[in-house]
């Protein structure tokens, strides 16, 4: 062994002629992350990027098999599922994992809204992450129908008439997503390049900005939480622990992936109607359930105008907040946030309960 | 500063020009191409072979009380064959947010939507849930006993 010593410090020394090695790792040595009663969060930011690393492997493997026409699309997943080795495995992954993220994104969302996290000079690291959060959303979409099942046909014809009702701009924003009058050929090639060249460009500049933003602030402390010293520093105490979180959620995945392997419905048939039970993936289903229960016309307004105009001025607020809570900005405790905060996440989960049981 | 020391201006000048020039350069060449970008990515209608009257079906292909989705032009119709033994056609997208409904002979017959609860009567008005408006209607007629469907 000691006689690769001389050899990795040549390796070393030519590098740190070219690239000076030592003044970023000294850079990096000196992230700490505070200690306090409310730490544990933390570890959820990394879990989400354990979770897209996951499935940036696990999607390119399954582009190798995977064919984005009307045609083949189905019986390419078939084939990847029954007949590549291991194929449905990989494709078990990439669908758990996608879940699991939205899930550890949407924790670490909360926590970071709850801890005040975005208040100065954070602002634009939870302005990234909400942005992240759309990207995210727009993941599961897009690649939701790629199958081709019936299930995600259907979802897909829904989720593309959302924007109809939008002023000006609702036909336009239904036929660019379809591609066409109608789900077909044109729209499922439109999802596949989204789902696999434009959405993970912007995820990974999204995410790189917000992680040189997270090493050049640090981590936030919750307003007047007290801090317990020595903080823990990020190399190499800290990311064991994540690591530590990370071989978790590893294993959470790759049990959900071989107990509860993905499955594939049907065929999609444009032609039939709609079978019972017609239901996105479970973090839109706050949209699809008041999509549902919304009348017809609410003050003579159309229903899904006003589920839309919701969705849109609460996604505005979401994005803003740093900008709209001035009181956490100067330390000050901002209870309406909080409050905000809690019954927004009591609506998700009621939205989710009643679609579940199917209220 | 020159050698009587006073500043020269000319190089400051000529940067002030070029990046004027690069302002107004970036100014005309974005607006073209955004418009370019936004006319590429918005579908184009291609012309489809337009049908007014389309003969779908035989008359035999549906009994009385059950109903079939054919295709006419892009659309999927619903065709109705009633108790009564009238023939009605609808599209069969729902109005609410465009799933194929479903026709239910059982008690009284009518049309549901699966995906988010609307209910349309057999003349497909719109009874129950959120869909805002009734099916779209068709005009369906039986001639030398295949089912004929046409725009209204």
């Amino acid at each position: 062994m000691s006689r690769f010593l001389p050899v990795a410090s040549s390796v070393y020394r030519w590098l740190e002629q070219r690239l000076p090695v030592a003044s970023v790792a000294d850079y990096f040595s000196k992230k700490v992350v505070p200690r306090h009663k409310h730490s544990f969060w933390y570890y959820f930011g990394g879990l989400t990027l354990f979770f897209f690393i996951i499935q940036l492997i696990s999607g390119i493997l399954l582009a190798l098999y995977y064919n984005p026409t009307q045609e083949h699309a189905y019986e390419s997943v078939r084939i990847i599922i029954n007949e590549v080795p291991y194929g449905w495995l990989i494709r078990s992954v990439h669908s758990w994992s996608a879940n699991l993220m939205v899930g550890t994104l949407f924790i670490h969302m909360f926590s970071a809204l709850f801890m005040r996290a975005y208040r100065k000079p954070r602002e634009l690291m939870w302005v990234s992450g909400v942005i992240l959060l759309f990207v995210t959303l727009g993941f599961g979409f897009t690649g939701y129908l790629l199958p081709w099942d019936t299930m995600a046909y259907f979802a897909t014809l829904i989720g593309t008439e959302v924007p109809k009702t939008l002023p000006i701009v609702g036909d336009w924003g239904v036929s660019l997503l379809k591609g066409s009058g109608e789900v077909g050929a044109e729209t499922l090639i439109r999802m596949y390049s989204i789902h696999i060249i434009l959405l993970p460009l912007v995820a990974l500049f999204l995410i790189s900005f917000h992680l040189i933003l997270n090493q050049i602030l640090g981590s936030s402390v919750p307003i007047g939480t007290q801090v317990k010293d020595p903080p823990v520093p990020f190399f190499p105490n800290f990311l064991y622990r994540d690591l530590i979180s990370w071989v978790l959620g590893f294993l959470v995945l790759i049990s959900l992936s071989i107990l509860a392997p993905w499955g594939l419905g049907e065929k999609a048939d444009p032609l039939a109607s709609a079978p019972l039970g017609i239901k996105p993936e479970w973090y839109f289903w706050p949209l699809y359930q008041s999509l549902k229960i919304i009348p017809p016309t609410v003050f003579s307004i159309n229903g899904e105008m006003i589920v839309n105009g919701v969705l849109g001025i609460m996604s505005l607020f979401w994005l803003l907040i740093p900008f709209i809570d001035r009181k956490a900005s100067i330390e000050q405790k901002s209870r309406p946030f909080t409050v905000v905060g809690a019954a927004l996440v009591l609506y998700l989960i009621l939205m989710i309960g009643f679609a579940y049981f199917d209220i | 500063m020159n050698d009587l020391g006073k500043p020269v201006p000319s190089s400051p000048t000529r940067r002030d020009f070029l990046s004027r020039l690069l302002k107004f350069w970036s100014l005309v060449t974005v607006i073209p191409i955004g418009t370019a970008i936004i006319r590429y990515v918005t579908p184009v209608q291609r012309d489809v072979d337009v049908r007014e009257s389309l003969r779908v079906a035989s008359v035999q292909d549906i009994e009385r009380n059950t109903a079939k989705i054919v295709r006419f032009n892009k659309e999927p119709v619903i065709i109705v064959h009633t108790r009564t033994g009238q023939f009605k056609a609808f599209s069969a997208r729902c109005t609410h947010l465009g799933c194929i409904v479903q026709f239910k002979s059982e008690g009284t017959p009518h049309f549901i939507c699966n995906c988010h609860g609307s209910q349309f009567d057999i003349n497909g008005i719109n009874i129950a849930g959120p869909a805002p408006r009734p099916l779209s209607p068709f005009k369906a007629k039986v001639d030398k006993s295949s089912i004929v469907v046409s725009r209204i």
